[in-house]
């Protein structure tokens, strides 16, 4: 009986191969994300290790702050604790330390290095043993106006040793004389960042905070051991500074760990699209079998009549499912290898550019590939097996038998009734019962439309053939009755590109309102003509002073800056918006409720309405707040505001970090120009301070309006890249379905050609046929991506329903696109149709 | 246009010098082995013979749906030879019409539909009232909504016989067109397509076994490996079976 599955199997290659590719693209971006990730976290693991390698022990603050998807701020140390421990017995060497932002800009005056790709850093350069950085050409810098960098930096950019390099940080922007190229041991540039060196009362003072730096480096005697080294500093250090001390190999891991808890992320992202892939192969492997063993009703009739029992026809059914699936999957495999690297391109074409070294194949990652791959086509193959076995032997003896349609009333009360549980999910998520709901009521939702999609199958398709029929006359009619002839199947074709369409349909809808949103807010409460702005979720921004020069600019009327901290508001991390209030009216005007935002005092906070409400909290109230380098301090809460997408909930006066040891960007400034100052005088004068340093992107409120609302269409277009693997299988299921009718048809088509249908109005046929059954699909799934992108963003969204928007243009290019894939995936099968022999086809045996 | 007019005579249909020849070498099938004959025009003509005297392959290559390894076949007085497919197929549509013994109509299409199917897909609407004298002829005028599956065998043949009527073509071949029904309705259906021939005036050309079948025709032509055995004029089913048992021997 094996031997036999596996013969039937072999003897149809070409049916064996298509239904192979659905699980081919599935498998391939299952392991393809596999493979990315672990190359991605070896590429860090070995920079970790390479970087903290001659590190014995690790000094840093004890005092930080960490926030959901933010991280981790860690306050700074100061210099003088050094000498406590260089003091130590067994501390050989020991130096400062600091990893901070530091933008070299290029001899074409643009920086080096993208806003989302590596970091670029200012650091140290020492003499010291427990430096990471060794001189490889020239000398150590020394004094405010020296700077080193690493060999790969100077090599793009083109500098030597003599050159004079601008440099961006914290405390602004200045120039500085090469005077050497640093290497680190053999590595030139550790994952393609960029370094900017400096000697440490410089990097201090530049990049962080004079006296201070991040950390230190120390290297011990070799007498003691990393743990034994790492306790003696500890008990050495003045227990006020609130410093720790940690080991070599805890500073490698924990390192690797954050890097590795990123990476877990994105490998959680793209593992999302490949099982949605994976999901819509399902789908298309069970319609294949259903369909085949509608087609080979009679040779399993005929097995059953020879002696096989039920058992024999589904085993070698499924055993056939089994081959399938193997074959797919190690396919898969290596159609992930060359995917891996698609998603790399991918991500980087979308600002993500993670530098990536050789490729990481994990068995874990051929083993889960193949037991995937063939227990999916074996599982999406045992219904359409079980009902094989059921054939009765004297169907061998009947004409063929077309897949009954069974009951539709059972059908649509099991459909309806998770329909309405899908519903009910969705409302108790829309009414913030528990984020959970939302992903169970959007499943429930699909699963009830799938179950009812048979059901509606017919009236559907022949609904959507009329105006075919109307414009093609008898082929169009032909093209309408086949799609709806069979409701399962054509419900079954359709059903991936109901899902891809309604997930596309989804994000479109989602990103719309959002941008909305965006837009309307910014438009609302950001006044200003131009607006100078660094990337708001890359390391580092803005220095503060730079708002204070632009507002000393002749053409400037106004200007007042913008960032962003992370604290802890009451022991909770939070992220907090932080502005100017003496210079922010009339740039940036919150939607104030109570209150006056101009009034915000050094130790005030304006909170949003909403939290305002579920806190209850009322005017007056003070919150405790405590900064990265551990300063506590209590907010008096002096106004409240209408909540947007882009203040988040808390505003603060920037005057309250004046004498702390943390570290503040601007990540946007906002400018008003004097009245008769031309487009061309304003830009030209604020470059002079901001782009032409390499410092942010200068906007005008148009400009920037429409560059922060259209962040969103940039994830928009990463998910439509995610999502175009799942259409490409959905497009071979309709191939697949199509062919299978054909090959089912061919008498039929054969009579056609005999009375006189040309071969042009047989893929006319076919084609119509195509497209009816892709535009199911893609109508049903437009309603449903819409009524879920209004779930999202009632779930998602504070104001609820009003941020919907109806994206009719997307839509609109949606429903096209599906027609034309209905047409190209025609092309093979009604090619195939024109090509039925006549002959064959009308003899009668 | 590459038709070539063969003369105004009273020829549905001709084949001259006709040969089907498969393979070559040791394995050469004769299919056809040099046949020349005419189809009168308004005259209902069987083509009889055993298993493999090439009888089907003829009526295939006359029809259009196949060709000759050698000589011609004309049809309304056009020369086949020379047309491309797609001429090919327009010439079946409009100058053919086809009755098989089975699958003769399309599953999704109603009686009325199958029978103008032809003319639909020339996008014509044909001649109206020869279309309902047609109908009327098969007596299925009530049944004209119906799809296939919910006819009688006898039904489904007599619509296709009515769908090789619609087009009013030069010439109608039939391909044991009775070969799947009990003898009642075959002899419904060989009567209906006598009355095509005596009332309509129809070219009607139809392969049998069938002895009481091939007695309807004016013509019998037999066929004996892939030549022209002998022919009878005005049948009977005896006689038909006497000659048929000299064929035999």
């Amino acid at each position: 009986m094996l031997l036999l599955s596996l013969k039937m199997t072999l003897a149809r290659k070409g049916r064996l191969f298509l239904t192979s590719l659905a699980i081919i693209l599935g498998t391939g971006f299952l392991s393809g994300t596999f493979i990315f990730s672990d190359t991605l976290s070896k590429t860090f693991d070995r920079l970790f290790t390479d970087v903290f390698r001659d590190v014995d022990s690790y000094v840093r603050s004890s005092s930080f702050i960490e926030v959901q998807f933010g991280g981790e701020q860690r306050a700074s140390v100061p210099i003088e604790a050094l000498d406590t421990v260089l003091a130590v017995d067994g501390v050989k060497d020991a130096t400062g330390d600091i990893q901070a932002f530091a933008r070299i800009i290029g001899k074409d005056g643009k920086p080096l290095g993208s806003d989302n790709g590596p970091p670029t850093f200012g650091g140290i350069a020492t003499a010291s043993v427990a430096g990471l950085w060794s001189v490889e050409e020239g000398r150590l810098p020394s004094g405010e106006t020296e700077m080193m960098m690493d060999r790969a930096t100077a090599d793009n950019g083109d500098f030597v040793v003599g050159d004079v390099v601008r440099v961006n940080a914290q405390s602004g922007s200045r120039e500085f004389t090469l005077v050497g190229i640093a290497s680190y041991g053999e590595i030139s540039s550790p994952g393609g960042a960029t370094f900017a060196l400096f000697d440490q009362p410089t990097a201090s003072a530049f990049l962080l905070k004079p006296g201070f730096v991040d950390a230190f480096l120390v290297q011990g005697d070799g007498s003691l051991s990393e743990e034994e080294l790492a306790a003696r500093i500890d008990a050495a250090l003045d227990p006020t500074l609130k410093l720790e001390t940690l080991t070599g190999a805890q500073i490698t891991e924990e390192t690797t760990d954050q890097i590795g808890a990123v990476i877990g992320f994105l490998t959680t992202f793209l593992t999302i699209f490949s099982l949605i892939a994976l999901g819509i192969g399902c789908f298309v492997i069970f319609n294949v079998f259903s369909i085949t063993t509608a087609q080979r009703l009679r040779e399993n009739a005929l097995l059953r009549a020879i002696g096989a029992n039920r058992k024999q026809v589904t085993t070698a059914l499924l055993v056939e499912a089994m081959i399938i699936g193997l074959i797919g999957s190690i396919l898969g495999f290596f159609t992930g290898i060359a995917l891996s690297r698609g998603l790399s391109a991918l991500l980087a074409a979308f600002g993500v550019d993670i530098p990536t070294q050789g490729l990481s194949i994990e068995l874990r990652t051929v083993i889960i590939t193949l037991l995937v791959g063939t227990l999916v086509t074996i599982a999406s193959a045992v219904f359409p097996a079980l009902k094989a076995g059921r054939v009765p032997p004297l169907a061998a003896l009947r004409d063929t038998a077309i897949e009954n349609v069974g009951s539709n009333r059972r059908r649509f009360s099991v459909g309806i009734g998770v329909l309405v549980l899908g519903v009910v999910a969705l409302v108790l998520a829309a009414v913030g019962v528990n984020d959970w709901f939302l992903g169970l009521g959007v499943v429930a939702f699909f699963a009830g439309v799938l179950i009812i999609g048979p059901g509606v199958a017919k009236p559907v398709a022949l609904g959507l053939g009329r105006p075919i029929e109307w414009w093609r006359g008898v082929t169009g009619a032909m093209a309408r009755q086949n799609a709806a002839r069979n409701p399962k199947r054509t419900a079954r074709t359709a059903a991936p590109v109901l899902i891809g369409v309604a997930l596309v349909t989804a994000f479109t809808a989602f990103a719309a309102s959002v941008e909305k949103e965006i837009r309307d807010t910014i438009g609302d409460q950001f006044n200003g003509d131009y607006a100078i702005s660094a990337p708001s979720n890359g390391f580092g921004g803005l220095p503060i002073t730079l708002s204070d020069e632009v507002a000393a600019l002749p053409e400037v009327e106004q200007a007042t800056g913008l960032g962003f901290a992370t604290v802890t508001l009451d022991g909770e991390g939070r992220f907090v918006q932080v502005l100017n209030p003496a210079t922010a009216s009339g740039l940036i005007d919150l939607e104030m409720v109570l209150g006056d935002q101009t009034e915000l005092s050094p130790n005030g906070v304006i909170v949003s309405n909403n939290r305002a409400t579920t806190e209850g909290w009322q005017l007056g109230d003070t919150l405790d707040i405590g900064l990265v380098d551990g300063t506590a301090k209590t907010l008096t809460i002096e106004g409240t505001f209408v909540p947007n997408g882009f203040f988040g909930s808390y505003v603060i006066n920037r005057d309250l970090f004046a004498d702390t040891n943390n570290t503040l960007f601007d990540t946007i400034i906002y400018v008003n120009i004097r009245d008769g100052v031309s487009d061309e005088d304003a830009r030209a004068a604020l470059a002079t301070v901001s782009t032409d340093r390499g410092l942010g992107t200068l906007q005008s409120r148009q400009e920037f309006i429409d560059a922060q609302s259209g962040q969103i269409n940039q994830i928009l277009g990463l998910i439509y890249g995610l999502l175009a693997l799942s259409i490409v299988i959905a497009v071979v299921g309709i191939v697949i379905t199509l062919l299978l009718s054909v090959f089912e048809r061919r008498r039929e088509i054969g009579l056609l050609r005999a009375v006189g249908m040309t071969r042009s109005q047989v893929r006319t046929t076919v084609r119509w046929e195509s497209v009816i059954t892709s535009m199911f699909g893609a109508v049903v799934g437009v309603v449903l991506g819409i009524v879920m992108g209004l779930v999202l963003i009632v779930v998602l969204a504070d104001d609820g329903l009003s941020a919907f928007s109806l994206p009719v243009g997307g839509t609109v290019v949606i429903l096209v696109l599906s027609f034309i894939v209905g047409v190209l995936a025609a092309v093979y099968p009604a090619w195939k149709a024109t090509r039925v022999d006549i002959m064959q086809s009308i003899s009668t045996t | 246009m590459r038709r070539r007019l063969v003369g105004m005579s009273q020829a549905a249909a001709t084949a001259e010098a006709a040969y089907k020849i498969y393979g070559s070498g040791d394995g050469e099938v004769r299919a056809l082995d040099g046949v020349s004959i005419t189809f009168d025009k308004g005259k209902f003509t069987a083509i009889m013979g055993p298993s493999g005297s090439g009888k089907s392959t003829l009526m295939h290559c006359i029809a259009g749906l196949d060709s000759l390894t050698s000589g011609s076949v004309t049809i309304g007085g056009v020369d086949l030879s020379g047309l491309n497919d797609k001429e090919l197929t327009k010439l079946r549509r409009d100058q053919v019409g086809f009755v098989f013994q089975a699958f003769n109509l399309i599953p999704t299409l109603s009686a009325e539909e199958n029978i103008v199917l032809p003319l639909s897909l020339g996008g014509q609407t044909g001649d109206r009232a020869w279309i309902d004298r047609v109908i009327d002829t098969i007596g299925l005028r009530d049944r004209l909504d119906h799809r296939p599956s919910e006819l009688s065998g006898g039904q489904q043949q007599r619509v296709a016989v009515a769908r090789a009527l619609a087009s009013q073509p030069s010439v109608i071949f039939a391909d044991e067109p009775t070969g799947n029904l009990d003898s009642k309705t075959g002899q419904e259906v060989l009567t209906f397509m006598r009355r095509a021939v005596s009332e309509l005036g129809q070219t009607i050309v139809m392969v049998t076994h069938d002895a009481v079948a091939a007695s309807y025709a004016d013509r019998i032509v037999f066929l004996k490996d892939g030549k022209i055995a002998g022919e009878m004029t005005e049948p009977n089913p005896e006689k038909v079976l006497d000659y048929l048992k000299h064929l035999g021997e």
